[in-house]
Order: C-alpha cells, then sequence, then structure tokens
C-alpha cells in the first residue's frame, strides 16, 4: 500500500473517528439529570476538531503551509461557544455564548478579509439580535417559586433525544465535509486586488481629490488637463501596477475631436499614491450591493418593514383596563393637564 | 346632463344618412367619411338615443333599487323615458324621406383583421340601419312598451319596492334589447339583442321566482330558446364565412350582385338555401313555431304585462323580423327550399296551436297559444313571398293581441289569479269591468277576423297572397292558403268561446286562489275598499269575494290599445303599397319584387319598380278559378262569421252557469281528440321522453363516471397516503416539533448517504 | 509572503493581515462553517426551550453566512458578503417575528417548553 493509497484511505476514516468522537463530546455534554459533565464533552469535542484539522492538514495542497494561530483560535472559540451554546442548560448563559460565538466568526471573517460584513456582524448580531434575545429570555423566563433552588426549568436542564439527535447532525456533518478532504488550493492572496483598478475607476470622486491638486501642484499635469474619462461608463483609467492615470485635456466647446491626440498617461510618483487610493472592502461591497443587487435591497426593506409590522401586531398586548383603572387614569390625566 | 354627455359622446361618433342607393357601399366606406353623412349629426344622436334612453331607464331603475324606493316611481320614469324614445321613434319616422337607409354609428364594437383579403376582417360597429322595416317595428314596439308600461304600473302594484324595480329594470333592458336587435346594423348587432331579449324574457318570465311553475318556465324558454339560436348563430357565421361580412349594407350588395366573398355565383352554392335554414331555426325558436313552440305557452307564468309586451307583441316577433330582414337572401336560392320550409312550419304551426287552443280552459294560454298559431300566419305570410302582409299582421297583431292579454290581464288582476274560462261568467255586468269588456270584444274580433278589423285585413293579405303565389314557386302554397283558411276559422271560433263564456251570460264569478303570485292580504284588502260600494255583489255566492276593478292606469291603457287596434285597420288603405306597411316594406332595404322571384337569383331588391303592383302582367294562382285578392275579403269574412257563431251556439245561447256548456257534449262526442287536444298533443311529454328523459340517464350515466372513476383516481392518490400513514406509521404523528425536526434531518442524512455511495 | 510550516505561526502575527492568511485554504472554513451548523442543527433537536431553538437556527445562518464569506473570498467576489448582508436582514427579520410569536407562546402556556404544543398530532 503506497502513501497516497493510505492518505486517501486515512483521510475519511480520521474525519469519521473525528466525527464519532466529536458526538461523543457533545453527548457528553448535553444538560441532563445528574450530572453533565460539560468540560469533558468540550475536551472529547475539541479533540474531535483536532483530529480533523490534522486531516486537513495532510490533505492541503503541496507547498500550503498551515493555517495561522488566528483562524485556529477563532475556529476553536467559534465552535466551543456554539457547543457550549446548544448544551449550556441557562438560556441566558447560552446567548451569551451565542455572542462569542458571533464574535469568533467575526474573527474569522476578518481573517477572510471581509472586514466590513465582520464588525456589521458584531454590531447587528450581537448588538441588536442578542440583546433583543436576552431580553425575550428575561422576559418569558418564569420566576422560581419556594420549592426550587434555581431558575432553572425542566424543559432548559434536560435535553431532548440528545443521542438520536447527535448521531444524525454528525453524520450529517461527516456526510458534508467528506467532500472537503478532496482539498483545494489556498485562498488567494489580497482580495480585490485584481479588481481594485476598477473599483478605483469607479470611484472618481475620491481620485481627483486625492491626485488632481497635488498632480497639478507636482506641474506633472497642465493646469488645462483633466483625468479621461471612458466614452462609455465615465470611469477613470488607472493602472494601478504601474502607478499610471490617464490625462486628457480639459473638454473645450467645439474642439472634442482634438482630445484624443493628446491624451496621455501620467505617472503618480510613489509619495503621492496615497494608501487609501486603493478601494477598500467597504467601497467594493457598497459597489456590489448597489451596483448588481439593487432590487435586493428594495426587497430586503420591505421584509423588514413587513417583520415589523408583524411583529407589532403578533406582540400587542391585549390591555384590558378595568373600569376603575382607567378612570382614575383620567383623573390622572386631567390633574396634568390643568398643570 | 345624460344629454349633454350623449351628445359629446355623439359628437365624437360618426353618423351618417344616405340615400338607399349608396347604402351598399356604405360598410366598406362609412368609418372613413362619416362627415360626408348629411343625416346630420343632431339626426343620428336622436335615432341613436331610441334605444340608449331605455337602457339609460334601466339604470336608473337599477339605482332606485339600491336606494331602495317604495313608490311607483320606477315605473313612471320609466314610462316617460319610454315615451320619449316613442317621440323620438315617430320624429325619425316623420324624417324619413320613405325609401333611404339611415345608417347611424355610435363606436367601433367589433373590428378584426388577420389578413387582407376579403373575409378576412369583421367588421360590427355598435351602429344602428333604420329603414322602412326597423322603423316599422320601432314604432310599435317602442309604442306598446310604453302603453304596457303604463298599464304595469298598475298591475305590478302589489310588488312596489324592490320587485317592482326588478321588474322595471328588465322591462327597460328588453326594450333596449329588442331595440338593438331591431335597428342593429348588422348580424351580430341582432344577436347581441336576440340574446339580450331572451335573457331579459328568462328575467321577467321567472319574475315570481318563489313560484316553481314560473321558475321551470323560464328555464324551458331560456333552453328552447338555445336551441334555435344555434342556429342563428351558426348561420351568422356561415353568412361571415360565404359573403366575408355581417353588415347588412354589404350582404344585400352581395346577395344583389348575385356573388360570394370569392366572387362564385351565390345561387349555385349551398350556403344559398343552408343559410336561411339555419337563420329560420333561430326565428323559429324565437317566435315559437314548429318544434320550439312548447316554451311559449309556458311563459304565461310570467306576469301578464311582460306577456302582453315580450310574448305577444314585439319579442316573439323578432323572428318575423330576422326572416323579413334577411328576405333577399331567402329570395336567392332560385329553388326557394327555405321559404317552403317557412311556409309550411308557418301553416302548420297555426293550425295545431289552434287546435290546442280550442281544448283549453285557462285563458291566458289560449291566448298564448292564438299568438303562436298568428306567428304561424306571419310565417305563412313570409313564406309565400307576402312580406307586406307578414309584416303588417306583426304591426296589427301586436295591437290587438296586446289589448287581448291586458284585458285577460284586468280579469286577472281583478279576480285574484283566476283564469279558468269555466269559473267566470257574465264579466260585462260586474261593476268596473265594461271598459275590459269592450277591449277584449275589440281585440277578439280583430283575432276572429271580424270583417273590416285590422286583423281582416291583415290576415286577408296573407291568404290571398298564399292562393296567389303559384303552387311552383312555393310547394303547394295554396294547400297551405286551405289550411290557414281552416285555421283561421278556428281562431274565430276559440276566441269567441273565450268572449262569449268569461264576459257575457249569467254573472258567476270565483276567485283564483293564487293571487298572481304576489302579496294576498293588500289585494284582498284593496278589492275590499275599492268594492265597499258594491256589497249586494256578494249576494251572488261568491263566498264574500270583491272582484278588483281595474284603475285609471288599466283602463286608459286598454282603450288607447283598442282604439289603436280599430284604427290600425285604416293603415289598409294609405298610401300606394298595399297600404301604409306595405309603403313601409316597399321602402326598405329588403324590399324585392315578388314578380321576379324564381325566374332568376338575381331578384332585384331594393328596385323602385312598380311592377310589384302589376300582378296582372304575371301569371299567379286562383282560388278555385277566381282572383284571390278579390275573393278572399268575402271567404275569409264568413270563415270567421261560421266560426263565431258556432262559439256563440255551444258558449253562449242557454248557457245557464260557467261551468259548462253546450260544447261539453260535443268535447264528450269526440273524447279522445278533446283529450289529446286538451294535452296540448302531448307534445312536452313527448320531447320529455326523446330528449328530457335519455339526457337524465346520460347525465346520471356521467355523474357516476365521475364520482367513482375520476373522482376515485383523484381520491387514491390522495388517500393512499392517508392510509398509509394511518396504519404503518401512527406513531409518527406526535404533533413534536422536534421529533419532525429529527425526522427531517435523518432523511437528508439518509440521501446524503446514497449521494456518498453513489460519489465514491 | 507565503508563509509554510506551524513554526512560522508567531512569526505570521506580525505579518499585515491580509497577506498572513494565505496558508488557509478554503477546506478550513467550509469545515468550521459545516460544524457550526451541524451544532445549531443539534441543538435544534434536543434543546426544549423555544428561545434556545430560535437561537440555533441563528447559529445555522452563520454558518451559512460564514460559508458564503468564505466562498466569496476563494472565487474573488463579493456577491458571498453582499448575500450575508441579505442573510443578516432576513435573520433580524425573522428573529423579531419568532421572539413576538415566542412571547404570545409564553403568554398562553405560561412555559417556553416545545413539546407543549402538540396540537397537530396526526
Amino acid at each position: 500500500m503506497d502513501a497516497a493509497t493510505l492518505e486517501s484511505t486515512i483521510h475519511p476514516l480520521l474525519l469519521y473517528v473525528a466525527c464519532a468522537v466529536g458526538a461523543l463530546g457533545v453527548i457528553i455534554a448535553m444538560p441532563r439529570k445528574g450530572v453533565s459533565p460539560a468540560l469533558i464533552g468540550g475536551v472529547l469535542a475539541a479533540a474531535a476538531a483536532g483530529m480533523v484539522i490534522m486531516g486537513l492538514l495532510l490533505t492541503r495542497p503541496e507547498g500550503a503551509g498551515m493555517p495561522n494561530l488566528f483562524f485556529h483560535a477563532f475556529a476553536i472559540l467559534a465552535l466551543g461557544g456554539g457547543l457550549r451554546m446548544i448544551t449550556h442548560p441557562k438560556p441566558v448563559y447560552a446567548a451569551l455564548y451565542f455572542i462569542l460565538t458571533i464574535i469568533a466568526s467575526s474573527g474569522l471573517y476578518l481573517l477572510l478579509s471581509a472586514e466590513f460584513m465582520a464588525f456589521a456582524l458584531i454590531i447587528i448580531y450581537a448588538g441588536a439580535i442578542l440583546i433583543t434575545y436576552l431580553f425575550v429570555i428575561m422576559l418569558a423566563t418564569q420566576s422560581p417559586d419556594e420549592t426550587q433552588d434555581e431558575a432553572l426549568s425542566v424543559y432548559d436542564s434536560t435535553a431532548r433525544e440528545p443521542i438520536a439527535a447527535t448521531t444524525a447532525g454528525f453524520v450529517l456533518l461527516a456526510l458534508l465535509t467528506t467532500m472537503l478532504f478532496r482539498g483545494t488550493g489556498g485562498l488567494p492572496i489580497r482580495p480585490g486586488l485584481d479588481s481594485s483598478d476598477a473599483i478605483l475607476a469607479s470611484l472618481p470622486g475620491k481620485v481627483e481629490d486625492a491626485l488632481l491638486r497635488d498632480l497639478r501642484e507636482a506641474e506633472l499635469l497642465d493646469e488645462s488637463e483633466g483625468f479621461a474619462r471612458m466614452g462609455d461608463t465615465g470611469k477613470l483609467v488607472i493602472d494601478t501596477e504601474a502607478r499610471t492615470i490617464l490625462a486628457a485635456p480639459l473638454v473645450i466647446e467645439g474642439a472634442a475631436d482634438e482630445i484624443v491626440e493628446t491624451n496621455r498617461y501620467v505617472e503618480v510618483p510613489e509619495e503621492m499614491w496615497p494608501e487609501e487610493l486603493e478601494g477598500t472592502n467597504v467601497e467594493a461591497l457598497g459597489l456590489n450591493l448597489l451596483g448588481e443587487h439593487p432590487m435586493t435591497i428594495e426587497i430586503a426593506g420591505i421584509v423588514l418593514l413587513m417583520a415589523m409590522l408583524g411583529a407589532t401586531v403578533l406582540a400587542r398586548k391585549q390591555v384590558d383596563l378595568e373600569e376603575e383603572a382607567k378612570a382614575r387614569q383620567q383623573r390622572r390625566l386631567a390633574v396634568e393637564g390643568r398643570r | 346632463m345624460t344629454g349633454a354627455i350623449l351628445d359629446t359622446a355623439f359628437a365624437a361618433a360618426f353618423a351618417l344618412a344616405e340615400p338607399a342607393a349608396d347604402a351598399a357601399h356604405g360598410a366598406a366606406t362609412h368609418a372613413g367619411d362619416h362627415g360626408a353623412g348629411h343625416g346630420g349629426m343632431s339626426g343620428g344622436a336622436l335615432m341613436a338615443l331610441i334605444p340608449l334612453l331605455p337602457l339609460f331607464a334601466a339604470a336608473l331603475v337599477g339605482l332606485l333599487a339600491c336606494f331602495n324606493e317604495k313608490s311607483k316611481l320606477p315605473a313612471y320614469a320609466s314610462v316617460g323615458i319610454l315615451g320619449v324614445s316613442f317621440l323620438l321613434t315617430l320624429i325619425t319616422y316623420l324624417g324619413w324621406d320613405g325609401h333611404s337607409v339611415i345608417r347611424v354609428g355610435l363606436w367601433d364594437w367589433i373590428s378584426l383583421s388577420w389578413g387582407d383579403g376579403v373575409g378576412e376582417s369583421l367588421t360590427a360597429n355598435f351602429a344602428f340601419y333604420f329603414d322602412g322595416l326597423s322603423l316599422l317595428w320601432m314604432l310599435f314596439v317602442t309604442g306598446l312598451a310604453t302603453l304596457i308600461g303604463l298599464y304595469a304600473s298598475e298591475y305590478m302594484s302589489h310588488d312596489v319596492g324592490l320587485g317592482y324595480c326588478r321588474f322595471f329594470g328588465a322591462f327597460n333592458l328588453f326594450v333596449f334589447s329588442m331595440s338593438c336587435l331591431v335597428m342593429g346594423d348588422n348580424l351580430l348587432m341582432l344577436f347581441l339583442g336576440w340574446e339580450g331579449v331572451g335573457l331579459c324574457s328568462y328575467l321577467l318570465i321567472g319574475y315570481y321566482y318563489k313560484k316553481k311553475a314560473a321558475v321551470d318556465a323560464g328555464m324551458k324558454a331560456f333552453v328552447v330558446n338555445r336551441i334555435g339560436d344555434l342556429g342563428l348563430l351558426i348561420g351568422t357565421l356561415l353568412t361571415f364565412t360565404t359573403f366575408g361580412s355581417v353588415e347588412y349594407a354589404s350582404l344585400f350588395e352581395s346577395i344583389n350582385a348575385n356573388t360570394t366573398a370569392t366572387g362564385a355565383p351565390l345561387d349555385a352554392t349551398w350556403q344559398v338555401w343552408a343559410i336561411p335554414l339555419l337563420l329560420m331555426a333561430g326565428a323559429f325558436g324565437k317566435s315559437a313555431q314548429l318544434f320550439f313552440y312548447v316554451w311559449l305557452p309556458d311563459a304565461m307564468e310570467g306576469p301578464t304585462p311582460v306577456s302582453a309586451l315580450i310574448h305577444a307583441a314585439t319579442m316573439v316577433t323578432a323572428g318575423v323580423y330576422l326572416v323579413a330582414r334577411m328576405m333577399p337572401l331567402y329570395v336567392a336560392d332560385s329553388h326557394l327550399i327555405a321559404l317552403t320550409v317557412v311556409t309550411w312550419g308557418g301553416a302548420i304551426t297555426a293550425f295545431w296551436a289552434a287546435t290546442i287552443a280550442m281544448a283549453q280552459y285557462d285563458i291566458k294560454r289560449i291566448m298564448g297559444y292564438s299568438t303562436i298559431s298568428q306567428l304561424g300566419y306571419m310565417f305563412a305570410g313570409l313564406g309565400v313571398l307576402a312580406t307586406t302582409g307578414g309584416v303588417f299582421h306583426v304591426f296589427t297583431h301586436a295591437f290587438f293581441k296586446a289589448t287581448l292579454f291586458l284585458s285577460c290581464g284586468a280579469v286577472m288582476h281583478g279576480f285574484a289569479g283566476q283564469l279558468d274560462l269555466r269559473k267566470l261568467s257574465g264579466l260585462w255586468k260586474v261593476p268596473g269591468f265594461q271598459i275590459v269588456t269592450i277591449a277584449m270584444l275589440i281585440g277578439c274580433l280583430n283575432l276572429a277576423g271580424f270583417p273590416l278589423t285590422a286583423g281582416y285585413f291583415s290576415k286577408d293579405m296573407i291568404l290571398a297572397e298564399a292562393f296567389t303565389t303559384p303552387d311552383s314557386q312555393i310547394g303547394a302554397s295554396s294547400w297551405a292558403g286551405w289550411l290557414m283558411l281552416l285555421t283561421a276559422g278556428l281562431t274565430a271560433y276559440y276566441t269567441f268561446r273565450v268572449f262569449f263564456r268569461v264576459f257575457v251570460g249569467p254573472v258567476e264569478y270565483h276567485a283564483g286562489d293564487e293571487d298572481h303570485g304576489g302579496d294576498h292580504e293588500v289585494d284582498a284588502e284593496a278589492a275590499a275598499a275599492i268594492d265597499e260600494s258594491h256589497e249586494d255583489d256578494a249576494a251572488h255566492g261568491h263566498h264574500g269575494f270583491h272582484p278588483h276593478a281595474p284603475g285609471w292606469a288599466m283602463n286608459l291603457v286598454l282603450v288607447v290599445l283598442a282604439g289603436a287596434s280599430i284604427l290600425a285597420a285604416g293603415l289598409y288603405f294609405v298610401g300606394d303599397h298595399h297600404g301604409w306597411a306595405g309603403g313601409m316594406v316597399h321602402g326598405s332595404a329588403t324590399y324585392f319584387d315578388p314578380a321576379h322571384v324564381g325566374d332568376h337569383a338575381a331578384a332585384v331588391i331594393g328596385e323602385a319598380g312598380e311592377s310589384a303592383d302589376d300582378h296582372a302582367a304575371h301569371a299567379h294562382g286562383t282560388i278555385l278559378g277566381m282572383d284571390p285578392h278579390k275573393v278572399m275579403y268575402y271567404i275569409s269574412g264568413v270563415v270567421g262569421f261560421v266560426g263565431i257563431g258556432i262559439a256563440f251556439v255551444l258558449h253562449f245561447a242557454g248557457r245557464t252557469e260557467a261551468a259548462t256548456s253546450k260544447a261539453d257534449a260535443l268535447a264528450r262526442a269526440i273524447e279522445p281528440v278533446h283529450r289529446w287536444a286538451e294535452g296540448k298533443w302531448f307534445v312536452d311529454e313527448f320531447y320529455n321522453f326523446i330528449i328530457v328523459t335519455p339526457l337524465k340517464v346520460i347525465s346520471h350515466l356521467f355523474h357516476w363516471f365521475d364520482k367513482l372513476v375520476i373522482d376515485g383516481i383523484v381520491e387514491l392518490f390522495g388517500g393512499a397516503p392517508k392510509v398509509g400513514s394511518d396504519t404503518l406509521a401512527p406513531a409518527s404523528q406526535t404533533g413534536v416539533l422536534h421529533d419532525y425536526a429529527l425526522r427531517m434531518i435523518a432523511g437528508v442524512a439518509v440521501v446524503l448517504v446514497v449521494v456518498a455511495l453513489v460519489l465514491y | 509572503m507565503i508563509q509554510a510550516g506551524f513554526e512560522t505561526g508567531l512569526l505570521l502575527a506580525q505579518a499585515p493581515f491580509p497577506e498572513a492568511m494565505g496558508a488557509a485554504t478554503l477546506n478550513h472554513y467550509l469545515f468550521v462553517s459545516a460544524a457550526m451548523f451541524a451544532l445549531g442543527l443539534i441543538g435544534f433537536m434536543t434543546r426544549r426551550n423555544l428561545i434556545i431553538m430560535f437561537l440555533c437556527t441563528e447559529l445555522m445562518f452563520q454558518a451559512a453566512g460564514l460559508a458564503m464569506i468564505a466562498f466569496g473570498r476563494y472565487h474573488m467576489n463579493f456577491d458571498g458578503q453582499t448575500f450575508v448582508i441579505f442573510v443578516l436582514t432576513i435573520a433580524a427579520a425573522e428573529a423579531a417575528m419568532a421572539l413576538a410569536l415566542v412571547v404570545l407562546l409564553f403568554r398562553k402556556r405560561e412555559s417556553l417548553d416545545a413539546d407543549l404544543w402538540a396540537e397537530l398530532k396526526g
């Protein structure tokens, strides 16, 4: 049996063993009557995750290295937070662990060069949605009566069919990840770099604000010259590799035909090329969002509006003030009105 | 306000009036050169108002119904508007030059084109076509509608409220539809009106919708008419495919030129006899002729004004109108096949219905059968090329039959729905019924063909023409003439049977039990109030019942109509072309010269030839060797007298009570015949047996097939999973969310396992 | 620029952020995503508290979002991130509705136990 065959058999096996171990860990960590050794379960699950990472290491492409520490840290935090979230008997803690997962996820987003989404995730999810969850959890939790030691409901403290559910879940996981072990190339370097020309060219104001005055002061650009724009799209012509930008004489009334001959590439000196002139993630995302999915934004707006209305209608409390209370209210209002 | 709106509409619409000679070109050009017409916008607008006013009235009455109007306002509004409509018709008639065709276009209704060739475009404008024929029809349609509307305002008074509005809404809608039918510029407009009047007829027959008989009668009328309408529809479509047009103007042009759309000679095609026969099927359905007549007697379940207007005077003559209107097409066939069928269909129907009418006891039904019989005369008249006679008979019949029906209605109104002639007698002597009796007498004289009445002259024209027309032209037309002559005698008999039984003789009456389907108390109270001064009448042993004498509206209408029936006779002597009706027909676009018919297909139509009067120039048939036009006056007069005399002897002389007469002995003597005639020759039962029963059997078969097989298959697919889940996995339906989620995930996992096994 | 081996991991920490990530493959992220999804699924199936069940669905949303951003990064386009924006939108809407429903249900039974709601029993 040569090495390749060994590898190809070990990887799925390794994965399946890891899944089994992970499932065992999750089952152990599940809340139940009596002891629920979440720590042991967590360790087992972490071991499983480690096995998977080992498997992934074995299938990495030639010359590719290990992912760095941050990836591992964020992945472990995210998965551990998720594990603890689904196993913690107290809803408030579960929600807090979910916030941990969210923050770790946003770390992964950062690694994936999705800076905007990373922070949006923290703001929207951890900041808004989870706080709503916490509110509702607090609103909908019964206060403990005398017989109970703490405010822990039965339905919180015991999991339902932990073995069957966990088995099903991990079988699914194993199946989903089997394909992963066929290997893919490493992530491309510097996302958006290839397209930053285009992004920059789509943001003329930014370039002009930064460059036009500087270039004129440095007398690299004549006063009668401006940046050339492509006739059909109105975009600038920028070469980020060669650091050049196409300049053209300012359009004079009635002399449009002669422009072509006097167009020239202006080389921008190193110190004048500001860092922020590269297209950023937010700009790229904004262009993508508004340029290619405008209708979807509208639909999302409508969905949010409907959700808002729906939630208002659903949660409206049927306030049934008693007559006396009403009268009291009216008296109070009357007194305030007189003031 | 309405006038202003309409004026604006008409300013935008095209209106034109052009001489008959130019009418032929109209179809192709009238959309373009609407400025050229010299009829003038205002004239066109006035004419267009004739049908639109009733439509407006219908809408107005509907609006009143929405406001829950509880007065007689709907009736008076309707009568007023219909009256204006009649006046407009009259103005149009007076302004008509006697021979031209006036076409008034309102808007493009149907304008289709799927090619450039002949017959590849369909134009049917919402336009009106005025010539002698449609003017004649419109005169009596709007006139009678006005009068009968006035009559109905009192007759229907027991129903004031929503029912009243419903009645007058349908009434006005009927007048609109009838106007469309008569004045339509093309066959599609005619069809629109045709179906419209059918609908209104249905609505009004079933007016007493709580009465099963009325609802059934409405349905029967509708269904029977559908069969005929199919013929009309196919005929219209065939007309279009043959001539490439449904507009009268271009149709008549093609027929005159003896060409079809493809240029082939018309008289060599099969369509030349097929189209008339198909149109005739529609006409026979609407006009209750042979095979289709069964709906009309049942239609008497409707309120009497409806019977008078729709089922005696106007709608049922739509068939006659159709045949008269399309007469050029009928005479285009050199063999005159369709006309022969029309003649014999009419003659046989006339006789057949008369025999039934002789044995009936319900006076309104007798009038219904007599209507069928008289319509038979009209068709026979058209069939034997006596368009003038047929049309004149339509005109006179409209008045005297309306009179008769309204008189019957007055009786019905006064005697709480009593219509059995065995339970009414001597109404002449009942207070308040003198006018009714006189009106009835005038109507009966007309119907019986008493000399010098309008009915006498119009019937004579038909009878004489039946003998005049050679048998070589219309197959055995003289035999049809003899049959109609016999029928004339029968008509006189059964007409005066009613009169002698009900209106004269000893005074005796029994109240009806149903009170014409409306409320009971109000009418009885009204009767009591009105007849308070006639307490002594109760001495006749009528269980305290007081007849309810007709009020001013009903009497007025009866007087006017009776007068009109008498005066109509005068029309016979007006004009150069066999009376006024002859002049109208002569001036219509469908006029043809009977002398030339059958010689060749290119009958001269619309030609102002005077040869029509010149009968001597052509060989024609005789009656017993004499000139029919001269002797028919005497023959038919004698026949009428004989019929009246027999009725006098059997039903008046020596009769002492309402229920019996000398005719009973005669009836017993010919018991089987009498029983069959009284049972209407059991045609309804026969139809039930050969059509309705098999249909029911088949429907049941289909029903069970549908239920067992089709539904069975559907329910199998629905039921199998249910049974499966019920029997195999009852425990799985726990209702708990987690169980479902778990099973769903397990299912996905299984699918993925399969996929993975296949992939690896 | 491309760092090889675990031993250089500490050095990487000082490297410019985006460039340091070259070593992780798409599979790493997809694995994290799948595992997160599975955890959410398991949580949904085992937990009986309605609120936690909904939290688990949010976890599954997160997993999907992570996968989308990773794919977008791998294929060098921004549609993945754009889609995550919409996922966030839907998640917010869903949270609003779901929590409103949870509050309603809680008012009815004074309990968040999902097993109490089993009226659709067949």
